[in-house]
């Protein structure tokens, strides 16, 4: 029989649990004192039933007492060990945060692509289709029809690529207009974008291909107070903030009044700096109202409907958006350019 | 704001010059000082008092002797001279020209000659009217001819410059030779010099096509045939002459002869356009009041009448219009006959418009039914596939449409293949792109000193001499590098995005005809065809390609027709439940001839794995030294999974053994274990 001293069994056992510095360590003091073959206190408990009945009771009281004790401090110093286990594992494993980030290898959009995209988008939200045309065009829908005789000093307006097969590369996506009225009754709300060309020399700001995003709204009553209402909308949208812009007189054969739009300067808002030669405004677009004549080629009655067209080059409302000083960058295939969008 | 664009203001020896862009429609009244002065007044609302009322001019002192008799003039084309008008000057003094005008006709960019050529320049200036000054007493026959040219016939201008002529050319001659270029360039032989005596103004009207024709043909563009060729009002020729002839008089001297020689068989009367003023309204869109209406057009010189009530005889027609318009105000409106470019009521309501000002037009909304825009899904498609393959790290770019002679030749293109351009800008422009992919490759030549990661593509028009299809759109794309397989990869995941499915890949059998097939590397490429049809091309470029650019390494490309593409990309994508049952996976290795092709191995597997095997991965494919030769070994992850129940490993090791059976039964086929 052995004889028991719970009071120093608990001494050495809380001694043990504190010196302890490892998982396993800890362990096996558990093993030592609590372990279900040999543990002291294990052993104490069973033996119980050899005692006397006051002597079990009193015993077995204060092994289960001292049982339950242990068990806390076991887990307290399980929690320490390992939450310092942890904080040891995570000092060792310490990263430089302000080392660079490993990029994702992303593609890039064409930003007359993205710009596309946005022109479209606001104009879909404002009812047009999007509508496409041949690039090689016939004179007839490139000059002619637009009321742009042959022999007339207006067609010098439109340097021309002229092709060996009888077509012309168009000067402007205009020809869509009398293509699509051809083919569709009014009431008609459109936008026709595509590539466009200009027979002459490039530098900064001109180019000889263009990219060019026609406009085409018809009905019975359809007025220049209607076409500022609609472009408006679209600058608003387009810029994010409000930009004013203004119309002034011009000449175009198709359109009857005709506009130029130049919006108030982004870069300065207007007060006047070298991207708009002190002016304040910026030339974005040419508009105007439908020629009695371009309805009478598409095939409509000039007296039953009204319109407004509008062309608009996306080179120059996407150097304006990212402040790009070199139109000939879209088409240069330059790497450098292209992965900045 | 109101008319046209002050590109530049410059001081220029003490005085201003503006340089104002006058668009060409208003070329005829515009090209001139006196045009400019007319709109400012209106603009501003001024009364203008012009330096050549006839009041002034009339106060000149014409001689006894008639014009009539220093010279004849004839126009054998009315059509081509709508009118020739001439006056005579005798007895004047040709000498150097007073310091105001040399110096007025400096600051507009002319060199100051003799006194009368300055005047004939000085008046054109002014009144937008070209003139020309003939020494009277070289006029041989004391006559002018407004003719065309003989074939080959020979003139000599002012500046020393030979032309050979032809017959759709027209000149003024007199009874011998031509003396100038109608309505272009005077010729040498009456030029005036410090001799002359009796000059010969000028002051002719000619077809606008007919000068712009010949400007052209000789290619020959002055400050006349520019005015020319816009067109200008008949009615000018003779106020301009008459304010030549009092110039001179004023500073040269001399006694104009009596009267005009006036050949003016037509005579244009201004044009009478009914404006109705609800169209004004309606077109612009703000109601601007009749009197305001009435004051612009009065300001620019248009004549205005209240419309007559209609009668009956004018036609039920008409009645009918006024009828539906009666509350409607009418007038007719008189177009002073300088204005060419009014001959509707869209023009009269432009003039309108731009005077009052575009800026005092309210933006309103367009009431308009509620039609949504319809989808377009050739755009649609194109927006789809532009985005995988920018997720699939390819960049896009832009290109020009066109070819230069380096791309035909490298890529072995045949005459007639090619649009050629009938007029480059340059060699590289010479004809339109029947590929995307010469300018592509020209690009990875471009990158290619600064980096080696090259991905990008275009989606763009290429163009055929032929009938139809003449032009469509082609998705192509380069990758830098031995990139076979993550090019089959990415066409691989488009095409799948696209909701195209049963694509494979055959091998490419060139056909002699095709030359544009040369740039494939003939081992590896590959038709990519679905539905039996051919839809484009992947493959590595032949390094007989690649050697005509500054491009080490291999470039691997795909070529892909996009019409086609769009025609069969489907929006329609089903879901395939996920198997509620564990699956498994089996590896396999297969030792097989170097030629057999991994979608042989890969069909046997599945035709007899049956509906068990969920998929097959090929993981490996190796050809070493270890290995014995002419092999390959090719190893495959095998997922095997029942749509029914949890497979057990018996029933696992019974398929894989019938597959293992299967493949070994080809000669040559060694499974290894």
């Amino acid at each position: 029989m052995v004889k028991i001293n719970l009071k120093t069994l608990k001494i050495r056992a809380q001694k043990e649990i504190e010196k302890t510095g490892t998982p396993e360590g800890l362990n096996e003091v558990f093993n030592k004192y609590l372990g279900t073959g040999k543990g002291e206190l294990t052993l104490v408990l069973r033996s119980l039933g050899k005692l006397s009945k006051a002597e079990k009771v009193k015993i077995g009281r204060e092994a289960n007492d001292l049982k339950k004790i242990l068990r806390i401090q076991f887990d307290q110093k399980e929690k320490s060990l390992k939450e310092k286990l942890h904080k040891e594992v995570e000092e060792r494993e310490w990263i430089d945060v302000s080392a660079p980030g490993k990029k994702p290898l992303f593609g890039h959009l064409h930003p007359l692509t993205i710009t596309e995209r946005k022109v479209e988008e606001i104009f879909q939200g404002m009812g047009f289709s999007v509508i496409e045309g041949p690039e090689m065009e016939s004179e007839w829908y490139n000059f002619d029809a637009l009321n742009i005789p042959k022999d007339h000093p207006a067609r010098d307006q439109w340097d021309t690529f002229y092709l060996r097969n009888g077509l012309l590369l168009r000067t402007h996506t205009s020809p869509n207009q009398v293509r699509y009225m051809e083919k569709n009754q009014p009431p008609l709300r459109i936008i026709v974008p595509g590539t466009c060309y200009r027979h002459e020399a490039t530098d900064a700001s001109h180019e000889s291909q263009l990219f060019q995003i026609e406009g085409l709204m018809v009905d019975k009553k359809i007025s220049a107070a209607n076409f500022k209402a609609t472009v408006g909308e679209f600058f608003r949208r387009f810029f994010g903030k409000d930009v004013s812009f203004r119309l002034r007189p011009d000449f175009f054969p198709f359109t009857e009044p005709s506009f130029d739009i130049s919006i108030s300067c982004v870069v300065c808002g207007g007060k006047g700096c070298s991207a708009c030669k002190e002016t304040g405004w910026m030339e974005v677009a040419g508009a105007g109202m439908v020629h009695p004549n371009v309805f009478k080629n598409s095939g409509l009655n000039p007296k039953d409907w009204q319109g407004w067209a509008f062309g608009f080059g996306l080179e120059r409302l996407t150097m304006l958006k990212y402040k790009i000083d070199d139109i000939r960058l879209f088409r240069s295939g330059d790497l450098r350019f292209l992965q900045q969008f | 704001m109101h008319f046209a664009e002050v590109e530049e203001v410059k001081r220029a020896q003490g005085d201003f010059a503006l340089n104002i862009d006058v668009r060409p429609n208003r070329a005829g009244d515009c090209f001139s000082h006196l045009g400019i002065v007319r709109e400012i007044a209106a603009i501003l609302k001024l009364k203008t008092e012009l330096p050549f009322t006839e009041a002034k001019v009339k106060k000149r002192t014409e001689s006894s002797s008639p014009a009539k008799d220093f010279i004849q003039v004839e126009v054998k084309d009315k059509n081509a001279c709508p009118r020739y008008s001439a006056r005579v000057v005798n007895f004047i003094k040709v000498g150097p020209s007073p310091k105001w005008l040399r110096d007025r006709l400096s600051v507009c960019g002319l060199r100051p000659i003799n006194n009368i050529v300055d005047i004939a320049n000085y008046v054109m200036l002014e009144t937008g009217q070209p003139l020309h000054a003939f020494d009277g007493e070289k006029m041989k026959g004391g006559k002018i001819i407004v003719r065309y040219a003989k074939y080959r016939e020979k003139i000599v201008t002012l500046d020393e410059q030979r032309f050979d002529l032809d017959s759709d050319i027209l000149v003024i001659a007199d009874a011998e030779k031509p003396v100038a270029i109608a309505g272009i360039k005077g010729g040498k032989l009456p030029e005036i010099d410090k001799k002359t005596k009796t000059v010969i103004i000028e002051s002719a009207n000619f077809n606008s096509q007919i000068i712009r024709q010949g400007s052209k043909k000789l290619n020959l563009k002055t400050d006349a045939s520019l005015r020319f060729e816009h067109g200008i009002d008949p009615n000018l020729t003779e106020p301009a002459l008459d304010r030549a002839a009092s110039l001179i008089q004023k500073v040269a001297g001399g006694k104009i002869a009596r009267g005009l020689v006036d050949i003016y068989p037509k005579k244009v009367f201004p044009k009478i356009i009914r404006l109705n003023l609800d169209y004004v309204e309606s077109l612009l869109g703000i109601k601007i009041p009749e009197k305001e209406i009435r004051d612009i057009l009065e300001s620019l010189d248009f004549k205005i009448k209240n419309r007559v009530p209609p009668q009956r005889d004018e036609g039920e027609e008409e009645a009918e219009v006024l009828f539906a318009h009666k509350k409607s105000k009418i007038l007719d409106v008189g177009v002073p006959t300088r204005r060419l470019d009014v001959s509707l009521p869209e023009d009269l309501i432009e003039e309108v418009g731009r005077i009052y000002g575009y800026d005092k037009i309210e933006a309103v909304f367009p009431t308009s039914s509620l039609v949504p825009s319809k989808r377009n899904l050739d755009v649609f498609w194109k927006d789809v596939a532009k985005d995988i393959l920018k997720e699939a790290g390819f960049t896009e770019v832009y290109n020009y449409s066109f070819f230069g002679e380096r791309e035909a030749k490298s890529f072995g293109y045949k005459e007639g293949e090619l649009i050629e351009v009938n007029n480059p800008l340059s060699q590289e422009q010479k004809n339109l792109r029947t590929s995307l992919i010469p300018n592509l490759l020209k690009n990875v030549e471009k990158n290619f000193k600064r980096t080696k990661e090259i991905s990008i593509f275009e989606l763009g028009k290429i163009f055929k001499n032929q009938k139809t299809e003449g032009e469509k759109n082609m998705l192509s794309g380069v990758l830098l590098g031995d990139m076979f397989f993550r090019a089959k990869g990415v066409i691989d995941s488009l095409l799948n995005k696209l909701g195209i499915s049963d694509v494979w890949y055959d091998e490419y059998k060139p056909t002699p005809e095709d030359s544009k097939l040369s740039i494939w590397h003939p081992q590896k490429c590959a038709e990519i065809k679905t539905d039996g049809k051919e839809i484009g091309f992947l493959g590595e470029v032949s390094p007989r390609i690649i050697n005509n650019f500054d491009i080490q390494g291999k470039v691997v490309l795909f070529d892909i027709d996009f019409e086609k593409l769009s025609e069969l990309a489907s929006e329609e994508h089903e879901y395939r439940p996920i198997s509620r049952f564990p699956s498994a996976v089996r590896d396999i290795a297969v030792l097989v001839p170097r030629f057999i092709k991994v979608e042989e191995v890969l069909n046997k597997i599945y035709d007899s794995g049956g509906d068990l095997i969920r998929d097959v991965d090929l993981f490996d494919i190796y050809e070493g030294e270890e290995l014995p030769q002419g092999k390959k070994n090719l190893a495959f992850h095998i997922i095997f999974q029942s749509k029914t129940g949890t497979l057990s490993s018996e029933e696992i090791d019974g398929i894989q053994n019938k597959i293992i059976k299967i493949l070994e039964l080809m000669p040559e086929w060694q499974v290894r274990k």
